[in-house]
């Protein structure tokens, strides 16, 4: 567990997460107050990522749950093998008739056999799904449920009971509670909005796009052997880039994509005529490309401005140093 | 803190963030876990115990550093200037405040706590002592601007102000310096605390004030703007509210796009079920689900662009483009005495810009007085033959005819051949009829007839549209 909400930042850092001082507050106040987090924000800002790096930075083994529309309980908790039920029937059939053995009467023999039903409603045939597995695991867990906006809202409501109290009903076996709270992360891309029933029993944490040092901080992290002058190029046009009026912002693994790329084809700046054609990799709709191209071009005329500005006041401090 | 957190809530819940009990609970849970030593901590702490929605972010932002704010920042900001103005760098500053403290030992000065604190800029003391002085002075009570001054009085003497000033005149004559340097630092130095904490206090009743204020004032954010007739619109919340639309549009989208495909997935259908698996001896085999095929909407908007109405349907009709892929046909007609499609326009330029285009004349002339009989006859003469039964028609208009012919013979045969025809109306209910509005005569040809004067009222018609 965490100690301190420096600890938190120092030790998600540790596996390549830069976390700011938001995310880091909210993550050491879910492991203490042992409340489920809501990751919001746009697409490819890492919230999952977030989540798998928790996991990590807690040694702990991560289980995660894939919501998608249709979900349900069988895919999500638990389900009776069927399969192996009904092969264990036929195979034991001898010991079923041994079983009934004298029973004359139908009722009998019925009653008999309801007798050893929960043989066939024990743990051997109960098939766990990620939410019984992060209840009923022996170590502590990270439990990922991974957009949760796409889910049903029974399936919401359902969840309910997990998140508040980290145990599940199976109606065959009783309640079962959680040996080890799992430390849980939910995120949501707000396709739709989560019920207030659901937010009220979650820590809300929103990410969004970090600002320019900490992306910078990023590229420099996670694409080794960017050049210093390019990755800073970079960021800063992509920040100028999300700020147009876009069918689709660029995230931050696009930000990687294209630095590496751009390292892949030795470019050392964005004057460069490569750069226009790489676009593709940051934007994904025809028309955000044209703006994105326009961008660049104003970028690339402000930096030259810029760079001009400085070799005009730059000779005469040469001088200076000269005399 | 309890109470000033639950006051805190409080005035969260004033300005439209919902806040529920527990969450009150987990914010001191979460508090007491993090302490308050640090201000971003404990912002973070309560941001995420409280605010659970993402377009709330911004507001309490706002209310926390109105609430929790200012004075601990005002005290540290008081203490940088002031060490600017004897320019001084932080260490010269440090050891000039030791250099203060010894002096005063030495020459055996007492002093009061409040200008210990003050001289020390030890800004945690001045803070809790200033804050206890504004409990004292009742500063909570203050309910209006013309009573700055009283309270300003109260808060002065609950602190000691009083004493403090010839306290630190005092000073100022009795501190024996040899460097004359020194001394002029040291006299200006002790002017000019005495000058900030009066400053702090004034900051500090200012910011009770506002603090009062926000709690009746109504809250500027989205929320409200739901509410906000589209008359009263400024320019600021023109651009967040096309923001609003295209928000609300997705959110439409996407709950439209999961009824359809849960439409399409079906029940199970018991009886055709039995049916179809007689063959089979009436072993289910086969499941059945009942499929209803779905239509969309094909739609028609004619849109009144006259002035009286221009923001409502600016805003209609951005809110039908962004919406376009629910519809498997939408066009478009803006018309204030004569009927223009701007469908094409639509199709070849960004919604922003078409807009812009259509509603400054190159369509038709925007200038003229509205006439709608003239307008629906024209409709009639060009474009009849395109409605057809499965045609919304939707109108937008405040229907002021200045007088004219209102020609509802026209709506009435549209009625007939639509699906269904929907008037939307940006006036309050109360004045339809009344003056040039030919509201009554319309109505009857109309399926449905709503007062569409806010975003909230026009999401709603709208989710009808599509469901229906």
């Amino acid at each position: 567990m965490f100690s301190s909400v420096d600890d938190v930042l120092r030790r998600l850092g540790e596996h390549d997460y830069i976390a700011n001082h938001t995310i880091a507050t909210v993550v050491y106040l879910a492991t203490r107050l042992e409340k489920p987090i809501l990751v919001e924000g746009p697409a490819g800002v890492g919230k999952t990522e977030l989540a798998k790096v928790l996991a990590r930075a807690l040694d702990r083994e991560l289980i995660r749950l894939q919501c998608y529309e249709g979900l349900d309980e069988a895919k999500a908790l638990y389900e009776w093998e069927y399969a192996k039920q009904l092969l264990y029937t036929q195979i034991l059939r001898d010991k079923i008739g041994e079983v009934i053995g004298k029973a004359t009467t139908l009722r009998e023999a019925v009653g008999r056999i309801a007798n050893e039903d929960d043989v066939f409603f024990s743990d051997q045939f109960l098939l766990p799904r990620p939410l019984l597995r992060a209840v009923t695991a022996n170590q502590p867990v990270v439990l990922l449920i991974d957009e949760i906006d796409k889910s049903d809202t029974e399936f919401e409501a359902f969840l309910l009971e997990v998140l508040s109290d980290f145990q599940v009903s199976v109606p065959e076996l009783g309640t079962l509670r959680a040996r080890h709270k799992p430390v849980v992360v939910l995120t949501s891309n707000a396709a739709r909005e989560m019920s207030d029933a659901l937010k009220r029993r979650c820590l809300h944490l929103y990410i969004d796009f970090p600002d320019r040092a900490h992306e910078l901080e990023i590229v420099r992290l996670k694409v080794p052997g960017v050049a210093e002058q390019l990755a800073d190029e970079v960021v800063t046009l992509i920040q100028r880039i999300r700020k147009l009026d876009l069918k689709k912002a660029p995230s931050i693994s696009e930000t990687l994509d294209w630095a590496k790329a751009l390292t892949l084809l030795n470019v050392a700046s964005l004057d460069d005529a490569l750069v226009a054609d790489t676009l593709s990799v940051i934007l994904k709709y025809e028309g955000d490309i044209r703006k994105g191209q326009q961008e660049l071009k104003e970028h690339i005329a402000l930096q030259k401005a810029k760079a001009a500005k400085a070799a005009a006041t730059a000779p005469p401090s040469d001088k200076d140093v000269l005399h | 803190m309890d109470a000033k957190l639950v006051e805190f809530a409080g005035l969260l819940r004033r300005n439209g963030i919902r806040v529920s009990l527990s969450e009150t609970m987990d914010a001191f849970r979460a508090l007491r876990t993090v302490g308050l030593d640090d201000r971003e901590t404990v912002r973070a702490a309560l941001r995420t115990t409280v605010v659970k929605r993402s377009v709330d972010l911004q507001a309490f932002d706002e209310l926390f550093d109105l609430y929790f704010g200012g004075l601990g920042e005002a005290i540290k900001q008081a203490t940088a200037t002031t060490q600017q103005a004897l320019q001084m760098s932080d260490d010269e500053f440090q050891q000039f405040l030791e250099r203060l403290e010894r002096m005063l030992e030495e020459q055996g000065v007492e002093m009061s706590e409040l200008a210990r604190a003050l001289l020390r800029a030890d800004g945690g003391q001045l803070e809790r002592m200033m804050r206890e002085a504004g409990q004292r002075g009742s500063l909570d009570e203050i309910q209006h601007g013309f009573q700055e001054g009283r309270f300003l009085h109260a808060l002065g003497a609950a602190l000691g102000v009083g004493d403090l000033a010839g306290e630190i005149e005092r000073l100022r004559h009795g501190l024996q310096q040899d460097d004359p340097e020194l001394a002029r630092k040291l006299d200006e130095y002790l002017a000019r605390r005495l000058r900030d904490l009066q400053d702090l206090m004034r900051a500090m009743v200012r910011q009770e004030l506002d603090r009062h204020d926000l709690g009746r004032q109504e809250r500027q954010g989205l929320q409200s703007l739901g509410e906000k007739s589209f008359f009263y619109l400024s320019e600021d919340e023109i651009r967040r509210m096309q923001e609003a639309v295209t928000k609300l549009a997705q959110r439409l989208k996407n709950v439209v796009a999961i009824r359809r495909r849960r439409a399409r997935r079906g029940r199970f259908d018991s009886s055709e079920t039995l049916r179809r698996n007689l063959q089979y001896g009436g072993v289910p085999f086969r499941v059945v689900f009942d499929r209803k095929r779905k239509e969309k909407p094909q739609v028609m908007v004619l849109c009144d662009v006259s002035d009286s109405v221009r923001n409502v349907s600016r805003f209609m009709l951005q809110f039908v483009y962004a919406l376009q892929d629910l519809y498997s046909k939408v066009r478009s007609f803006i018309f204030v005495a004569d009927v223009g499609e701007v469908t094409q326009l639509f199709q070849e330029h960004e919604a922003g810009k078409a807009l812009d285009l259509a509603l400054t004349g190159n369509v038709i002339n925007v200038y003229a007085h509205s006439d709608f009989g003239r307008a629906f006859k024209q409709f009639h003469r060009d474009h009849i033959a395109a409605v057809n039964h499965r045609t919304t028609v939707i109108v937008l208009g405040d229907a002021r005819n200045n007088y004219n012919l209102p020609q509802e013979w026209v709506l009435k045969e549209i009625h007939q051949r639509a699906k269904q025809v929907l008037w939307l109306n940006p006036e309050n209910r109360a004045t339809w009829g009344f003056g040039d509005s030919e509201m009554d005569r319309y109505a009857p040809f109309c399926t449905v007839v709503e007062e569409c004067r806010n975003l909230n009222q026009l999401y709603r018609v709208i989710d009808r549209l599509v469901t229906v």
